[in-house]
């Protein structure tokens, strides 16, 4: 494995709910290495999403540690985990989520427009991103005008813009159909091929689990098997 | 600046509830409707008060006795050189015109009746009713036709308590420079009736020669110089600079001279801003109502938006671009809104006759008319419109404080 971006050490999150704490990760470690292609799967309840929160600076643990590329995430300001996340990690969420008053193009462009990118480089850098990921032509609508599969291409076109260090994935998958599901995870593969960007999914999907070059399963917030795959 | 265009991001956002916006920017219009008619009631008239007061003798600024404010009108507290004075005031920009003036007051007497009343000696040559408000309200007879003539003008009241009429002969009775007391005689030459009781039953008018031939005054002395000015606000101000510039006199505002009418416009104009200071607030709760439910609508997005990068100052700064948008499309629809009822009010007014007694109403004297205009100094107008936006942007404050505290997971989770 080379040089870790992602590394977690004995990392603990528990949830309140009323008066009870509810264990989501017990001690959880692992690494993640730079242009890896990784899906975290588990039973419902295993912390998987935990963890994807964890590494994207979205939730910080109870105890242990969280570093990505070499950043301690506890020990950086609310200003600076916003700029790691704008800078360094991408997002693509089960409900697209996209911004609803921007259209494609703009979804897409927003991140580089959050760093500072000129004009002319986002548009360049967007139009090929959107023409790579099949939305060619589509640029001007806006997503309630798309269907959850044109959505999710422009969540994964918003979140490689940026060439960020790593891409989250919670369950891309789950809210479309087979034959885009497919379509969706070519794609993801391709950009993981090409452009070298480091994937990490959240899944219960076996198509997911499929396309991994990497199998990590958790149960009860522990790993429980790590499997490197051809 | 970087980033994604926030201004195009909020105009969007603002529409799309198109429905509560719409409800909320109708709150907008119906209160700087109201607040444009209060305030242009209120402008056009106190500013309508103080011009009939300033006609009513003094002028926006008296050019008089240093002691007479003090001490009362008097006729030893007399001013010399009054032509010059008249140049001088004329010479000021914002002055328009300069009457000269005798007041005081006189006992008057016929057929055995008398009755104590205020006097106005003007020259008839230099002044109508546009300097000297009483001569409109004219109803039987003329003005004179000279300054030395031996005429008076009464009320209406005042002839009927002296039992006169026009033609008739009226004594009246001063005292002089040096407190002695004279006489003077005079024929009715008109009757006035304006409405206001204090005027009809306690004032007549002289002509100025002929009371100075009375009371002993040089042909170049009065007891004051009215000055007229084009805006009454400035009274202060060109009181100060002809102050500046007197010997022998001071310049006197009116509100110095009539403190009563003074307070009466302060304590309204401080009751309408109180009003409209309820208005804003009903406004602005409205405005930050919708917002608030807006952004609490919104926190799985602005969740979502923390995620991929955008800081919290950021998004504070989306929704108070939201709230702003809201301000100023809310102050175009009210300006377009107000345009028709502020031109309908401004040239018809709005008649209150049935609500004034047949005596007619007078505040310090003062006839009120009983068609009130709304006509709004532009200054009001602007800052109604600057306070409405800024409702608006206080209003979004604490949604907009409330947008960046999202926690991305938190909100995340809010499926």
């Amino acid at each position: 494995m080379g040089q870790p971006i992602i590394e977690l050490e004995d990392v603990v999150k528990n949830y309140r709910q009323g008066h009870v704490e509810v264990p989501a990760l017990r001690g959880l470690s692992l690494e993640v290495a730079k242009g890896e292609f990784v899906a975290i799967c588990g039973p419902s309840g295993s912390g998987k999403t935990t963890a994807l929160n964890l590494i994207g600076a979205l939730d910080a643990p109870t105890s242990g540690t969280v570093r990505v590329e070499g950043n301690d995430l506890a020990k950086l300001s609310r200003t600076r985990l916003s700029n790691l996340r704008r800078d360094r990690i991408g997002f693509v969420f089960q409900a697209y989520n996209l911004i609803p008053v921007l259209t494609a193009y703009e979804n897409a462009e927003s991140v580089l427009a959050l760093k500072g990118v000129d004009a002319a480089t986002r548009r360049r850098r967007v139009m090929d991103l959107l023409a790579e990921v099949g939305l060619e032509g589509l640029e001007h609508r806006r997503p309630d005008h798309l269907s959850g599969g044109q959505q999710q291409r422009v969540a994964i076109a918003r979140a490689i813009a940026a060439d960020p260090a790593v891409v989250l994935a919670d369950e891309p998958t789950a809210n479309v159909d087979s034959e885009t599901a497919e379509k969706l995870l070519d794609i993801m593969q391709k950009l993981n091929a090409e452009r070298g960007v480091t994937f990490v999914f959240s899944t219960h999907d076996p198509r997911v689990m499929d396309h991994a070059r990497r199998l990590i399963r958790l149960v009860d917030g522990r790993v429980e098997s790590d499997e490197q795959r051809s | 600046m970087k980033g994604p265009n926030l201004a195009k991001m909020a105009w969007r956002n603002m529409w799309r509830n198109r429905r509560r916006t719409l409800v909320t920017l109708s709150g907008i219009v119906f209160g700087v409707l109201l607040a444009v008619l209060f305030t242009g009631l209120g402008d056009s008239t106190y500013s309508n008060m103080i011009n009939m007061a300033a006609r009513l003798g003094g002028g926006h600024v008296s050019l008089q006795h240093p002691e007479a404010l003090e001490r009362g009108e008097a006729p030893k507290r007399s001013i010399a050189g009054v032509a010059r004075k008249v140049r001088l005031a004329l010479a000021d920009p914002e002055v328009t015109r300069a009457r000269v003036r005798i007041t005081g007051h006189t006992m008057l007497a016929a057929g055995g009746q008398s009755r104590g009343a205020a006097f106005i000696a003007f020259d008839p040559a230099a002044e109508d009713a546009s300097t000297l408000s009483i001569l409109e309200a004219l109803q039987q007879g003329r003005s004179f036709e000279r300054s030395d003539e031996r005429g008076i003008i009464i009320g209406h009241k005042l002839a009927d308590h002296l039992g006169v009429r026009l033609g008739r002969k009226v004594v009246y009775t001063l005292t002089d420079r040096s407190g002695e007391i004279v006489t003077g005689l005079a024929r009715v030459r008109g009757i006035i009736r304006t409405g206001a009781d204090s005027v009809d039953s306690g004032i007549c008018l002289l002509p100025i020669d002929a009371v100075r031939g009375v009371m002993g005054y040089g042909p170049d002395e009065a007891t004051r110089v009215a000055v007229f000015i084009k805006d009454q606000r400035r009274s202060d101000r060109v009181a100060a600079r002809l102050g500046a510039r007197l010997r022998g006199a001071v310049a006197v505002t009116w509100f110095e001279r009539q403190p009563e009418l003074a307070g009466f416009i302060s304590m309204k104009v401080t009751s309408t801003l109180f009003f409209e200071l309820i208005i804003a607030i009903l406004v602005a709760a409205g405005i930050f109502n919708t917002l608030f439910v807006s952004v609490m609508e919104r926190l799985r997005e602005f969740g979502i938006m923390m995620a991929i990068g955008f800081s919290p100052g950021r998004l504070f700064r989306l929704v108070m671009w939201e709230s702003l948008w809201v301000g100023l499309v809310g102050i175009v629809m009210a300006a377009v809104a107000t345009a028709w009822p502020y031109h309908y009010f401004h040239t018809r007014g709005i008649d209150m006759s049935a609500m004034v007694s047949k005596g007619g109403a007078e505040v310090a004297g003062i006839g009120i008319e009983p068609v009130m205009y709304v006509s709004i100094y532009p200054e009001n107008a602007v800052f109604i419109a600057v306070a409405a936006v800024a409702a608006t942007l206080v209003a979004g404050l604490y949604p907009a404080w409330r947008a960046g505290r999202v926690a991305p997971v938190e909100s995340i989770k809010l499926v």
